[in-house]
């Protein structure tokens, strides 16, 4: 097989981002995808922390190098078969491809949040997650969001390190993202209260903690160390929120006039399917296993088949460009027989 | 007919002379001593009813049933009925038709009691007489059904699965002893008639047999042996049957009597409780019924396990089993002899000392009583399980609008415990103080109707509390006497919904059919494979103190896989715990009855 074509499933941050380096690195990256369009959750999202850059900018970004590289829209992989030095893989489109080595960027999933159903969520109108509210930040209208909240609440960890609700990893990016949305929101309401429930803050990356800091001492954002235990309705639709502060050691109870969920990542349902195909592990927390989780995050077990992304566990876009660009130098360096 | 021995005694006998009176004096004893267990007034009303002449006459209908032709078991398996009917029964009437012979025809020797056993070796038949012909005929004739059912035994014993039974209990060493001396008594006393059959007489199986062995044996010298070792086999089968679980046989027909009184289990180990781990005869039809037995680690947490862990007094083990339950009844509703494991484990889990009694018989319900003018006669509580689903309590407050019923939902802000589920963790002075405080709570709004929507609620409020003028119904017997009065339109839909008949109200309160003709009435209806009294726990049971969320986990998915197979679009049930649990892994939709009459009701 002399061909040099590389399949890159899903047309997320690090999909785009590994098909923009090997195409520098002279190669011919297929794309497929299964939505209507590339960019993933990045093209749902408004703006990013913590420099409250614009999606919309890194996105551009990222399809800018991409003339050159196919792009297959709402098309999955049928089936993909092992040759003797690659793969030949059916696309549901018809399209029939053979390459010598298949790069996995299919990303995550949302917790469906309506599962903690303790928190209304599909069952109250002033109950939102993160996207929802992403979604409605871009410009899309959403009548769960009064013209005036007087008193905004964000949950964090709604599915993360849950046992309950069958996960039990951080999804790394809520926190952050409860705090600029909390920031956001304060910005386009200056007379709300906004309050966070949060188990920890995990606030490890370049400049997160200063960002945090900012959040309280500049926009007056109220953090709360308790889960929250429940959410009703009171007889207006506003919610009553009950949990219990931890640090104070009381039982607290907040009338709320939006909740927001910070719905956390999953491995995404199809990737399972996917790792079938290729005779690839899934690991214990859904996401696919890699060589090892050090070293050779990028590397499957198979030869000729690598990661990117959070197929293989939570991550946020930093470290997603970085994957993606580790996993084309390793996939050149894999076709170029330098190992 | 008559004697060949003047002595009317041969030293074969011993062995069976001396298993018999071991038997007899240690049943005699126990008795006894079961009795002295039982509180007085227990006893008393035990005793009065062994001379009342309906229970007297009902004990002995439910004997000849349920021991002797085990009229449940073919019921449930009629394959399983025949085989211990014919054992049983047969055996019986051995020795009945044996007690017959010897008062017909040496009625001076009744009172040998191996007479009876052993009549073919001690008489020679000198005439024949039509009634001796029957006689015999019987005797050969319930001689093979018992062989039959030993037959059976066996291939049941190296192929279960015939017998649709996917595993059975692993005997122990005595089980087996028993086991192996029951399977040799009638071989052998097939073997022994045959031999002495032609001084003796017999019928279409022992002279037949009789006539086939004198073709090769030239001489009567294996006659005596053959009947030593059927005597052997009896004496050993007696000696091991109270230290094995043929044990069963004589506690059965005790805990019959008892249970026809009206007694409860109100010990974890002594008196009726005693009696019903005593009764199991370990058939381990309670291990394909338990819903933990989807893992195999499991298997020896079942009730047939904890009733051989009660009689050796293994106490850690029983510690172990009784937490781990989930409380869901099955194992009680399959029991053949109605060992009540659940209530085994609550009592076993009571009858510990906790470091820590909180007293709830303090708690000020100033803060939720009532205001002194309560107008509304209905009343809706919803229960703690219900905080984590608020999908059923506001369909239910919902579908009661719609309805135009004055209601009040009484723990909308704050409420307390219903005290079910520390009642199951068997901390009942804990459960009775929240109990009394709800009561006095629930009499304070002056109702005369209370609605609940969780079961597990529901069952405590029905059996364990004490609301004089307040009339206890769940939320669905409630919406169909609004639907009977006009009071609500329901629409039907074309969804298909398999309904999963909840633990608590199932099997704890016996309602089945009326949520079906509810939910027929909004939506089309399918049924799973195991369904009613026979369906299997979600997993998310509170009865269960120690079993971990990855060990539920394994249990939900093979209470889904028994709904799926019904093919139905999606899955309803009638328990909050259920849909948390059920929604958590199920690939369709699972909703409560009150959001689907919700959707239904205009």
């Amino acid at each position: 097989m002399d061909n040099k074509k590389i399949l890159i499933i899903g047309g997320g941050p690090a999909g785009l981002e590994a098909a923009r380096q090997l195409l520098r690195l002279g190669w011919e990256p297929v794309i497929v995808e299964k939505t209507e369009q590339i960019g993933g959750h990045l093209s749902r999202w408004y703006k990013l922390f913590p420099d409250m850059m614009p999606a919309s900018e890194l996105l551009e970004q990222l399809t800018a190098g991409l003339e050159g590289a196919k792009v297959y829209l709402k098309t999955r992989v049928a089936y993909m078969n092992r040759l003797k030095d690659g793969y030949s893989i059916m696309l549901s489109n018809g399209t029939g491809i053979q390459c010598r080595a298949v790069l996995i960027a299919s990303g995550f999933s949302l917790f469906d949040a309506s599962k903690k159903e303790e928190y209304g969520y599909g069952v109250y109108d002033r109950v939102i997650t993160n996207a929802d509210l992403e979604a409605w930040f871009a410009g899309a209208s959403d009548s769960r969001i009064p013209e005036h909240p007087r008193r905004i609440a964000f949950v964090h960890c709604v599915g993360s390190r849950d046992l309950k609700a069958g996960n039990s990893q951080c999804s790394k990016v809520c926190c952050m993202t409860a705090i600029k949305q909390a920031i956001e929101m304060k910005e386009r309401f200056p007379d709300s209260g906004i309050w966070c429930f949060y188990m920890d803050l995990r606030l490890f990356g370049k400049k997160y903690e200063d960002f945090y800091i900012n959040a309280q001492k500049d926009y007056g954002v109220h953090f709360v160390r308790g889960r929250v235990s429940e959410v009703s309705e009171a007889i207006d639709g506003s919610l009553v929120v009950k949990a219990e502060d931890t640090l104070a050691g009381t039982p607290v109870k907040l009338n709320a006039d939006l909740l927001v969920l910070m719905a956390g990542m999953l491995c995404n349902a199809d990737t399972a399917t996917l790792a079938r195909m290729v005779r690839s592990e899934v690991d214990s927390d859904g996401f696919l296993r890699s060589r090892d989780n050090i070293y050779r995050i990028n590397e499957s077990r198979r030869p000729g088949v690598f990661y990117a992304g959070a197929c293989t566990g939570t991550k946020t876009i930093p470290e997603t460009m970085a994957e993606a660009r580790a996993a084309a130098l390793d996939i050149h360096n894999y076709l170029c027989g330098n190992d | 007919m008559r004697e060949r021995f003047v002595t009317g005694f041969d030293p074969f006998v011993l062995p069976f002379l001396a298993g018999m009176i071991f038997v007899l004096c240690y049943c005699a004893f126990g008795i006894v001593r079961i009795l002295a267990q039982l509180p007085r007034e227990d006893r008393r009303r035990f005793l009065l009813s062994l001379i009342t002449p309906a229970t007297a006459l009902k004990n002995i209908r439910d004997i000849f049933a349920d021991c002797l032709l085990h009229v449940k078991l073919w019921r449930r398996n009629p394959l399983l009925g025949f085989m211990h009917s014919s054992i049983a029964f047969g055996w019986f009437m051995l020795i009945v038709l044996g007690h017959i012979e010897v008062m017909v025809y040496c009625p001076d020797r009744i009172r040998l009691f191996y007479y009876p056993i052993f009549f073919n070796y001690f008489v020679a038949a000198g005439e024949s007489t039509i009634g001796g012909a029957v006689l015999f005929f019987l005797m050969d004739f319930f001689l093979l059904l018992i062989l039959v059912g030993i037959g059976l035994a066996i291939v049941k014993r190296i192929r279960s699965r015939i017998f649709g039974l996917r595993r059975t209990t692993r005997p122990s060493l005595t089980d087996r002893i028993g086991l192996y001396s029951l399977w040799a008594i009638f071989p052998l006393r097939l073997l022994a008639e045959s031999f002495t059959a032609h001084i003796s007489g017999g019928s279409f199986l022992t002279i037949p047999a009789n006539w086939i062995f004198r073709q090769f044996l030239g001489n009567d010298l294996n006659m005596l042996p053959t009947w030593w070792a059927y005597s052997i086999a009896l004496g050993v089968f007696l000696f091991v049957l109270p230290f094995s679980r043929y044990m069963h046989i004589p506690a059965e027909m005790m805990l019959i009597p008892m249970r026809n009184a009206g007694l409860r289990i109100r010990h974890p180990r002594k008196g009726f409780a005693r009696l019903e781990v005593l009764s199991c005869p370990e058939c381990g039809v309670c291990i394909d019924a338990c819903p933990m037995s989807v893992k195999k680690a499991n298997i020896k947490d079942c009730t047939v396990y904890l009733n051989r862990q009660l009689r050796r007094g293994n106490e850690r083990r029983i510690e172990e089993i009784s937490d781990k339950c989930l409380l869901c009844g099955k194992c009680e509703a399959v029991c053949q002899v109605g060992v009540e494991g659940p209530l085994l484990r609550m009592e076993q889990r009571a009858s510990r000392r906790y470091g820590l009694s909180p007293d709830f018989s303090g708690i000020d319900l100033s803060k939720l009583q009532a205001p002194a003018a309560s107008s509304q006669k209905v009343l809706y509580f919803s229960g703690c399980m219900t905080r984590l689903t608020p999908a059923i309590s506001k369909s239910v407050c919902s579908v009661l609008s719609k309805a135009g019923v004055d209601y009040r939902w009484i723990d909308q802000d704050e409420g307390l415990c219903c005290g079910r589920p520390l009642q199951t963790a068997g901390r009942y002075e804990q459960a009775r103080q929240l109990m009394r405080k709800n009561e006095e709570l629930i009499l304070s709004y002056g109702a005369d109707t209370l609605i609940l929507s969780c079961p597990i609620c529901y069952k405590v409020f029905k059996d364990e509390y004490k609301l004089p003028g307040v009339r206890v119904v769940n939320y669905m017997e409630y919406f169909a006497e609004l639907i009977a009065a006009g009071r609500l339109q329901i629409e039907k839909s074309d969804i298909c919904y398999v309904y999963h008949d909840p633990c608590e109200l199932g099997r704890g309160c016996g309602v089945y059919e009326g949520p079906r003709k509810l939910l027929g009435k909004a939506a089309g209806i399918a049924e799973a494979p195991a369904n009613r009294a026979e369906s299997i726990c979600c997993g998310g049971s509170l009865g269960s103190l120690s079993l971990d969320f990855a060990q539920r986990e394994e249990i939900t998915l093979k209470s889904l896989q028994n709904l799926y197979d019904s093919r139905a679009d999606a899955i309803a049930t009638a328990c909050p715990l259920c849909l948390n649990t059920f929604a958590r892994y199920s690939d369709r939709p699972v909703r409560d009855m009150a959001e689907i009459l919700d959707a239904a009701a205009r």
